[in-house]
């Protein structure tokens, strides 16, 4: 029995990490274009940015899974996510990024606000370019500032790829609630606290490494 | 030709008038020193020479080009606002060293990204190197090369700073109050370094507190007060014998 529950959750876990994965792939970039248009000078684009913000981050992301997927249907009376497994995992993903993407923007606006207006006026008095002063000068003493707080929200994206489920996404929570039905065993479902643990685990040890690595130089 | 020339430069901070038609010339090789109380305008006044501020009339010129005419649409390209700044080079109060490079890397990194930009970095990466390594010999620096900004003190700090500024070959080096973040000490270091600069005839602006390394060091001394340049002459003239009144007053609190 313990051979087959660890293998039917391996599947929901596999689904599991893709959609932690591919929300981080698409959401730390995406995080950094909404943190530049939440600085930008123009209130044109700056205040629109904001209020997406305070949308997805004043709201529950169950909530934002939900209108996500089901949205379409309702108020253009279509389907755009396609159909199936993989749509449902399409719609969800959208949410995943949408909702990281406006967290990781406000680590990274914190981050970058808080380099002294000093290390750019060096770089412009030695007649560096605006793209320069960022990559050469800026980014690497904003990673390093922003490790801490964004290892906090991936161990919190690890969790909550959870509420997935919401919208039928197979993920492990679902694989091992399943069992309850099928076989009238509840453990399965404690035992995926066991997959969580050592993936966050093993994502506490990276985050130390990456720090570690840039405790070369003090900002 | 005077190698800088300022015309009635004048810049306000919204209501309040910060510089109030400064004029004021150099030649090449001159070293400068800008006195004065906090808040008088020196400050800002390194700033619009370095294009950190826009002044809002007036104009300066280097070797005759006239770099900022005034009044004219503050629409200049990114790139020409670099390449008339690199006239200058400006040394910070707090050095704003780049903490994630070494002292070499401080230095090279700027002529690095303009050669790269020229798209010579390859044939001119031996060269730059070797000139970071001679300016930091050159401030007394050969041992600390290596070590990051945090590994520093204060003083050897402020030396790289220096060194990273000349490393893109200004016609004029500018000092905003380089010592006033360290102590009598490092103070001392750094006053000597840009001493042995102004001896092998660097062009120079310092504005400092320093009163007897101003009076030392600089060929000409310029007083401002409340946005104005009250005095200016030669330090014997301007620091020993003020003729107005306010130089007499600002001065006494330094004897």
């Amino acid at each position: 029995m313990f051979i087959t529950v660890t293998q039917s959750l391996l599947e929901g876990f596999l689904t599991t990490v893709k959609l932690f994965t591919l929300t981080l792939v698409f959401a730390l970039p995406l995080g950094l274009v909404i943190s530049f248009g939440s600085m930008n000078p123009l209130r044109i684009v700056r205040i629109p940015i904001r209020f997406l913000i305070w949308v997805i981050r004043g709201t529950p992301l169950l909530l934002q899974l939900l209108v996500i997927y089901y949205g379409p249907g309702i108020i253009i009376h279509q389907n755009v996510w396609g159909s199936g497994d993989s749509g449902r995992f399409f719609a969800a993903l959208v949410a995943f990024v949408l909702n990281y993407s406006c967290y990781f923007s406000e680590i990274y606006r914190g981050g970058i606000q808080s380099i002294p207006v000093g290390q750019y006026e060096a770089g412009q008095v030695l007649g560096l370019t605006r793209t320069d002063i960022f990559f050469r000068i800026v980014l690497l003493q904003v990673i390093k500032r922003i490790v801490p707080p964004m290892s906090n929200e991936i161990i919190t994206l690890v969790k909550d790829t959870s509420l997935a489920r919401v919208i039928a996404v197979y993920e492990i929570i679902w694989s091992g609630q399943s069992f309850i039905k099928s076989a009238g065993i509840i453990w399965p479902l404690f035992y995926t606290g066991a997959f969580y643990l050592v993936f966050s685990g093993l994502l506490t040890v990276l985050f130390h490494a990456i720090e570690k690595k840039l405790d070369y130089f003090v900002v | 030709m005077a190698l800088l020339e300022v015309k009635n430069l004048k810049k306000s901070f919204e209501a309040t008038q910060v510089l109030k038609d400064i004029s004021f010339s150099m030649d090449k090789g001159d070293v400068v020193s800008i006195i004065g109380s906090s808040g008088s305008g020196k400050t800002t006044l390194l700033r619009c020479l370095n294009f950190l501020e826009q002044p809002d009339q007036g104009t300066i010129s280097v070797n005759g080009e006239l770099l900022f005419g005034g009044g004219e649409s503050k629409k200049v390209s990114e790139t020409e606002i670099r390449r008339k700044r690199l006239h200058f080079g400006l040394v910070f109060q707090s050095f704003n060293l780049f903490p994630q490079y070494t002292a070499l890397q401080n230095v090279c990194l700027a002529p690095s990204l303009a050669a790269k930009e020229e798209g010579d970095f390859r044939s001119k990466e031996a060269e730059i190197r070797k000139n970071a390594l001679t300016l930091l010999d050159q401030m007394g620096l050969s041992d600390r090369v290596n070590n990051y900004p945090h590994q520093l003190s204060g003083g050897q700090c402020q030396r790289v700073a220096i060194a990273r500024a000349m490393a893109m070959h200004p016609d004029i080096l500018c000092f905003d109050e380089p010592t006033s973040a360290l102590d009598p000490e490092l103070t001392g270091e750094v006053l000597k370094v840009i001493r042995s600069l102004a001896n092998r005839h660097t062009t120079m602006i310092i504005v400092t507190h320093e009163m007897a390394f101003a009076r030392d060091v600089a060929d000409y001394v310029v007083f401002m007060d409340q946005g104005r340049i009250l005095e200016q002459g030669r330090p014997e003239d301007v620091i020993d014998n003020p003729k107005e009144e306010r130089t007499r007053q600002f001065l006494a609190g330094y004897r």
